[in-house]
């Protein structure tokens, strides 16, 4: 999660692609990096819009922020890991750009750039202001433990008091609400009305739809399966020792949930997320996101939304 | 606004019910009904309203379970300003005929010209959910009344939300500016009983919000900043402008909803936008303290104790939350919101099944509801 926003000279992509080129209908894409800086060109073929990219968002796939004539925006071009290669930026693909600024990119609203930067990165927002001056990149300690730079400061002074919440202590529900700040919560993708496989990116909401989920038991909280201070693993065996907290075979010794009736799986063993949570296309994001909603998963069912 | 839209699709589009045979023959001879009843066309086709509603009285006299005679009686009274007798009239074919949603709609409108109001806004409501409003003009005068009336009744929410449509057309006129400024003012007053020395506040207001709902925001912050200048001290127009602000920019709503406050420090509708994004950005404390207030200023203001359960219910006191949520919900079994604060006070305190059941009920209301959407 540090990486969540990057500057262009720190961007592991820029330097592995310094050219990416793409055209869409009448406007070709130019993305170049020489040295630290990496420009994002847009032309029709008469006019040239070339912008410096300020800031990466996303590990994987990416999404630049642009400025020009003192707005941020969203660039209408991304590239994704999966074709190794550029296309139209997630949800912008019903943009049909009239102009050589609406080709480069999407205009960011005031409170869509501080959910971004309050999401990507620490201390980017204080008091419902955009603060980038502040700003750090990434999600550091403070972005979830708020209090930690201030609790920093006092050890140096010997005072060991002000010691930020313990998130451990949060009940399964409330982690997810926690995540969720970011992750999308339940509520809020309700409210976003994100229908579809769209939704699949929102993993505390997937979560919550699921049979098994229960918001006092804590082998079903995000902090069971994920460790926020490492990056994700993504070896489903894994989370084989997770699933079988509460669907033990008969032969293991039964945990209270398995004695309530959590059932072991009749088909497999190993690699339970393989089948339980399979992976969804997101749809124009040439990516792939695990779902979250624990089920048994039949052949050709829809998505369950 | 008159009805006679709805009067006359009603009677070209072949609504009215057809005579029934064998109907109430033994009360009168059939020639002297029938004679009644042709007269009474006749009169009608030809615009001479008092005869016809005097000829169609006599038939409904000879046949009272004729329910095309009452329904001539009651569209033609009410084109004729008799409110009363067009309210009567209608009772009685409503009594013959109770899914006909044009004469729920009508009898809503005299009830509206007689003052009855309360019962007004019932029958309009009820007119709207059996399809009164399937032609454009018919609709638009029935939600102007019925925003007039939820604003008259103090529902001054659900009211900007029935004026939004209005403001999409982009024309107004003072008459409609006025009650969109009512509602928005939180005045639960028609414009007929508004002082004369006060309605320029609520166009001025209404203006304002007009051209914020109609999608033009930069001239309404301009129309906003012209209102707070002319009429500083003016209770609720801050609210306003951050209620109209409240989905997109939050941040700037809430400012506006605190410069009220410093106005009108007891203005519960404030507190409770205040306390709702507390709930919303995860600051349950000031939640709780904003939604206490609001029970202490206002406790019957819609969502007053749907927002305290939920601060209950985050500050630790979930049991406290829920008792106050389910019942809540026993007075608003359909209210979303409420079982969307269950589903979460369920899962905290690990009420499994409750919680699913909860959320799955959302997740229905929420496809309906969106489903609905597309469908207008």
């Amino acid at each position: 999660m540090g990486r969540a926003i990057e500057l262009p000279g720190e961007n592991p992509t820029f330097k592995a692609h310094p050219k990416m080129t793409f055209r869409r209908g009448a406007y070709a894409y130019l993305v170049e990096t020489v040295g630290d800086k990496t420009t994002y060109t847009v032309t029709d073929g008469t006019n040239t819009l070339s912008l410096p990219i300020r800031w990466s968002f996303g590990v994987g796939g990416q999404t630049w922020i642009l400025e020009y004539q003192g707005n941020l925006y969203d660039s209408l071009v991304s590239y994704y890991p999966a074709i190794d290669g550029l296309d139209i930026t997630m949800g912008d693909e019903r943009i049909t750009p009239h102009t050589l600024e609406e080709a480069m990119g999407r205009e960011l609203k005031q409170g869509e750039t501080k959910a971004c930067f309050g999401c990507h990165a620490t201390n980017a927002v204080i008091d419902r202001k955009l603060t980038l001056e502040s700003m750090q990149l990434g999600v550091t300690c403070e972005h979830c433990h708020v209090g930690a730079n201030a609790h920093l400061l006092d050890a140096l002074q010997g005072e060991f008091a002000s010691v930020p919440p313990k998130l451990r202590k949060l009940s399964t529900e409330d982690i997810s609400n926690f995540c969720g700040q970011c992750h999308r919560t339940w509520e809020a993708v309700l409210r976003g009305h994100f229908e579809g496989e769209i939704n699949v990116r929102f993993q505390p909401y997937r979560l919550a739809n699921s049979k098994c989920f229960d918001g006092a038991d804590p082998r079903i909280s995000c902090l069971a399966c994920h460790d926020p201070h490492q990056d994700v693993v993504r070896q489903d065996s894994s989370y084989d020792p997770k699933c079988l907290n509460c669907h033990a075979a008969s032969t293991q010794p039964a945990s209270a949930a398995a004695r309530a009736g959590a059932p072991p799986c009749p088909v497999a063993k190993a690699n339970c997320v393989s089948c339980h949570m399979p992976k969804v296309n997101l749809p124009g994001g040439h990516l792939a996101f695990t779902d979250h909603q624990i089920r048994v998963v039949k052949p050709g069912e829809p998505y369950p939304n | 606004m008159k009805f006679r839209g709805l009067i006359l699709g009603c009677m070209l589009g072949g609504f009215l019910v057809p005579l029934l045979p064998g109907c109430a023959l033994a009360q009168a001879t059939p020639s002297a009904f029938d004679h009644v009843v042709e007269a009474a066309t006749a009169a009608r086709e030809r615009d001479d309203v008092p005869q016809a509603i005097g000829l169609y009285s006599r038939a409904v006299q000879l046949r009272p379970r004729w329910p095309d005679g009452w329904w001539f009686l009651g569209s033609l009274q009410y084109e004729t300003e008799a409110y009363p007798a067009g309210r009567d009239a209608l009772t009685h074919f409503l009594e013959l005929v109770p899914d006909a949603a044009p004469a729920w709609a009508l009898r809503g409108l005299c009830e509206f010209e007689t003052g009855e109001y309360s019962q007004s806004l019932t029958d309009i409501q009820r007119g709207l959910s059996l399809g009164a409003g399937k032609q454009a003009h018919d609709e638009t005068i029935l939600r102007y009344h019925e925003a007039l009336l939820l604003t008259r009744s103090g529902d001054f929410e659900q009211a900007l939300q029935e004026y939004a449509p209005f403001t999409r057309s982009k024309v107004s006129n003072p008459e409609l500016l006025v009650g969109i400024g009512l509602a928005g003012l939180r005045t639960p007053l028609l414009p007929r009983d508004l002082k004369e020395d006060k309605r320029d506040l609520y166009l001025a207001a209404g203006s304002a919000a007009f051209l914020f709902m109609s999608g033009d925001e930069a001239a309404a912050r301009q129309e906003f900043q012209n209102l707070f200048q002319r009429f500083p001290t003016a209770s609720d127009a801050h609210y306003l402008y951050g209620l109209l602000l409240f989905p997109t920019d939050p941040d700037q709503a809430i400012a506006e909803f605190r410069r009220e406050l410093e106005i009108a420090p007891s203005n519960a509708a404030a507190q409770l936008m205040v306390a709702w994004d507390a709930l919303m950005r995860n600051d349950f404390s000031t939640a709780l303290a904003y939604s206490e207030k609001v029970m202490a200023e206002e406790p019957t203001l819609p969502s007053a104790r749907l927002v305290l359960g939920r601060g209950l219910v985050e500050t630790g006191d979930v049991k406290g939350g829920i008792d106050l949520l389910e019942k809540e919900l026993r007075l608003e079994p359909d209210n979303f919101e409420i079982h969307l604060a269950l589903a979460r006070a369920y899962s905290k305190s690990g009420r499994k099944e409750d919680a699913r059941r909860e959320r799955l009920l959302c997740l229905q209301m929420e496809k309906s509801a969106t489903n609905h959407e597309v469908r207008r």
